[in-house]
């Protein structure tokens, strides 16, 4: 539907093209009969139309009138044409202006560009239409792909613009040749300034090499974008239904009450997905408590621990920064640290010249060499481990609810857990997993050669 | 096919029973003024302006908005019955969709011929821009009005006919804005629902026949078109084998007398 009556946002008074306005006084001052560019009539097959200019004359008197060189006339010329105010006769198709004989004529008013006036898809459709019959159906390349576009998606008005180009033609038949003549040629000087003929050479060449990177890049990442849907189609909220039953449609909270943060038997949904990436493992909080306990009995607990570490100080207040780093350098980095993590000798020599003026991210290159080593190492391993089997087999697959299941439900329905409740109790756990301290290895190797003979430490 | 026209712009009231042929004709007839109109504002600001352009742009509005308010009352009457049957109804929509485009292209051309008038004032001729039209459009405005000639009155002032021009002007792109703001309440008709049944290409060889239906324009034209070229292509095949004999009766009696 065309949008007739278009605000205009008060582009009558501050128009973005004001230079229009401009060269709307530059051209009628050209074309001024007495001090204008002279003109001179153009000789055709059968008959002579008035009113051509040269680009010479042009150029010329561009020059003159504004007193500059003839390189800035040449440029305001083809100004003049680009927009659409004068257009070449030969050679219609590049706007340009030839500072020689080439001949040139003004565009009438009806045909100037505006902006209060948008260019219409279906006028350029009519004369396309018009075109057509006018050259017996044989229409340029880039003409026949627009006819066609344009007849998909503006079917609905297609009789219309067929009847419309049918009577525009033959309304033009009812005026003298000359005049119909010069009319085609302002109508495709007009069509050629706003629907410009693309540039079959060129653009084809620099077309090809354009898709070739793009599709390159478009296989990688559809290759990538396949194997995530096929991965997560069934974790997918949208796609999958929720199981046992979605709690803001039923009214049922069994499923927030299963995927609790700190759980004691996941879901089977939950478990397969700490299968996909090791991110995952570690994003899900009961995932990392299952990974720290396969870690604890394989007592390389501290990888663990100083990533956690340095997501502490990513993410933590920055009052508390340089205390944290202090702690951390302590407690992992140091020679001789009762928790010594294994990096390489460069990142250590980044990692310890860095904290001395500690920031965010100064442990960052530690932190993802160690995660990239839990990953290769210890993901693979847990993933096969007795650990992770165990809470697989445990884990639950709830049936989806029944309408009657669900009226049960409803019946012994109760208040859950406040999450300021919730909140006390991890802080609780966290308290006491602080200060069941940092396990050192060389104590429990203590502990555990003199496990009959001492009586362990008791708990806060 | 003008009589009947008349005859229905003349009584302007829903009374009177419009038939289908009558209603399309009324639409064709739309599409006609509103493509010469098209033409004459092409030659505003041009080096042809003047005031017999300016009057034939009035009088072929004029004669847009009789056709306009026709049409308008055919297809709202038409298109508010309920009773009407599937396919009257996917015509009448059809007819819809053209009316209104043309009285989209109608507003268009209007509001540019004001700003243009305005721009280019008929007093200072030295103004107008050289385009290199010569003739004069009297044809096309004939041909909007359905008339063999058009008749001159006196040149009038001036001065005095534009600001009136353009006072009427201005009353004129309101009535048609009005029109169509109308027709969209009044009719509920989704555009983009509507299935063009025309051909996708103009058929360049039947431009020639003066009166083409909206449909059967296409198997017409078609047929027009083969039976020309088989004609055509008997001509020359006659022809041929004339200046064959022609060349060997010559030959023959050149042998013979020589």
């Amino acid at each position: 539907m065309t949008i007739r009556n278009v605000r205009d946002h008060g582009q009558r008074f501050r128009p973005r093209m004001t230079c229009l306005k401009k060269v709307e006084a530059v051209i009628l001052e050209m074309q001024d009969p007495k001090t204008g560019v002279k003109s001179q009539p153009q000789r055709l097959v059968i008959t002579t139309i008035p009113h051509a200019i040269t680009g010479e004359d042009i150029v010329a008197w561009l020059a003159n009138r504004y007193s500059i060189q003839t390189e800035e006339a040449c440029t305001l010329g083809r100004m003049l044409v680009a927009f659409g105010y004068i257009y070449p006769l030969q050679d219609h198709k590049r706007l340009i202006i030839k500072p020689d004989a080439s001949l040139y004529r003004f565009q009438t008013p009806y045909f100037w560009p505006a902006q209060q006036w948008p260019v219409e898809d279906t006028d350029y459709a009519i004369y396309l239409a018009k075109r057509n019959i006018r050259k017996k159906g044989i229409l340029e390349m880039y003409e026949q792909e627009q006819y066609n576009s344009l007849h998909k998606w503006m079917n609905h008005k297609w009789d219309f613009i067929v009847m419309q180009a049918k009577e525009q033609y033959r309304a033009g038949k009812e005026r003298k040749k000359p005049d119909r003549v010069v009319f085609d040629c302002q109508e495709r000087a007009y069509w050629v300034v706003h629907r410009p003929p693309v540039r079959s050479t060129r653009t084809h060449v620099h077309a090809r090499t354009c898709t070739h990177a793009r599709k390159r890049t478009h296989i990688g990442s559809c290759v990538f974008l396949v194997k995530y849907s096929i991965t997560y189609n069934k974790h997918d909220p949208f796609l999958a239904p929720c199981l046992p039953s979605n709690p803001w449609l039923t009214d049922d909270v069994t499923y927030w009450m299963l995927n609790m943060t700190n759980v004691e038997i996941p879901t089977k949904m939950r478990v397969e997905r700490w299968t996909f990436s090791f991110g995952e493992l570690l994003a899900d909080p009961r995932g990392r408590a299952d990974f720290t306990l396969f870690l604890k009995k394989e007592f390389s607990g501290e990888n663990l621990a100083f990533w956690e570490a340095c997501e502490d100080l990513k993410w933590g207040t920055a009052a508390t920064m340089n205390e944290k780093a202090q702690q951390i350098y302590k407690t992992f980095l140091a020679r001789g640290a009762p928790r010594w993590i294994n990096i390489d000798g460069k990142t250590m020599e980044v990692t310890v010249k860095g904290l001395k003026h500690p920031h965010r991210y100064v442990l960052d290159a530690a932190q993802t060499h160690i995660f990239m080593l839990m990953k290769k190492d210890s993901y693979g391993r847990y993933l096969k481990s007795p650990v992770f089997k165990e809470t697989q087999k445990r884990a639950i697959d709830p049936e989806q609810h029944s309408v009657t299941q669900l009226e049960a439900n409803a019946k012994k329905r109760r208040p859950s857990l406040s999450p300021i409740i919730v909140r006390q109790q991890e802080e609780e756990e966290r308290a006491r997993m602080a200060t069941s301290g940092p396990v050192d290895i060389t104590q429990v190797m203590s502990k555990l050669s003199n496990k009959g003979k001492e009586v362990p430490p008791p708990k806060k | 096919m003008p009589l009947i026209i008349n005859k229905v712009c003349d009584d302007g009231t829903t009374s009177s029973p419009i038939t289908m042929e009558e209603g399309k004709a009324l639409i064709e007839s739309l599409i006609k003024v509103v493509a010469c109109y098209r033409h004459l504002a092409s030659c505003v600001g041009g080096c042809t302006d003047n005031l017999h352009l300016r009057c034939e742009l009035q009088q072929t509005r004029e004669r847009a908005h009789k056709l306009a308010v026709a049409c308008r009352h055919h297809l709202t009457a038409r298109l508010r019955d309920k009773t009407l049957p599937p396919e009257e109804r996917q015509e009448m929509e059809r007819l819809w969709v053209a009316f209104t485009s043309s009285l989209e292209l109608l507003h268009v051309d209007m509001c540019k011929v004001l700003n243009m008038g305005s721009n280019f004032s008929l007093v200072n001729t030295s103004a107008l821009v050289k385009t290199g039209i010569q003739g004069e459009t009297r044809e096309v405005a004939a041909r909007a009005l359905s008339l063999a000639d058009l008749n001159r009155a006196e040149d009038p002032v001036p001065g005095s006919l534009e600001d009136l021009e353009q006072g009427q002007l201005k009353e004129e792109i309101v009535r048609v804005d009005q029109m169509l703001e109308d027709m969209e309440e009044k009719v509920n008709v989704p555009r983009w629902m509507v299935e063009a049944r025309g051909p996708q290409y103009a058929d360049p060889a039947s431009m020639d026949s003066t009166s083409l239906g909206l449909y059967s324009m296409d198997e017409e034209a078609s047929v027009q078109h083969e039976q020309r070229c088989e004609r055509s292509q008997v001509f020359v095949i006659l022809a041929l084998c004339g200046v064959i004999l022609v060349a060997a009766v010559l030959s023959v009696c050149v042998i013979y007398f020589s």
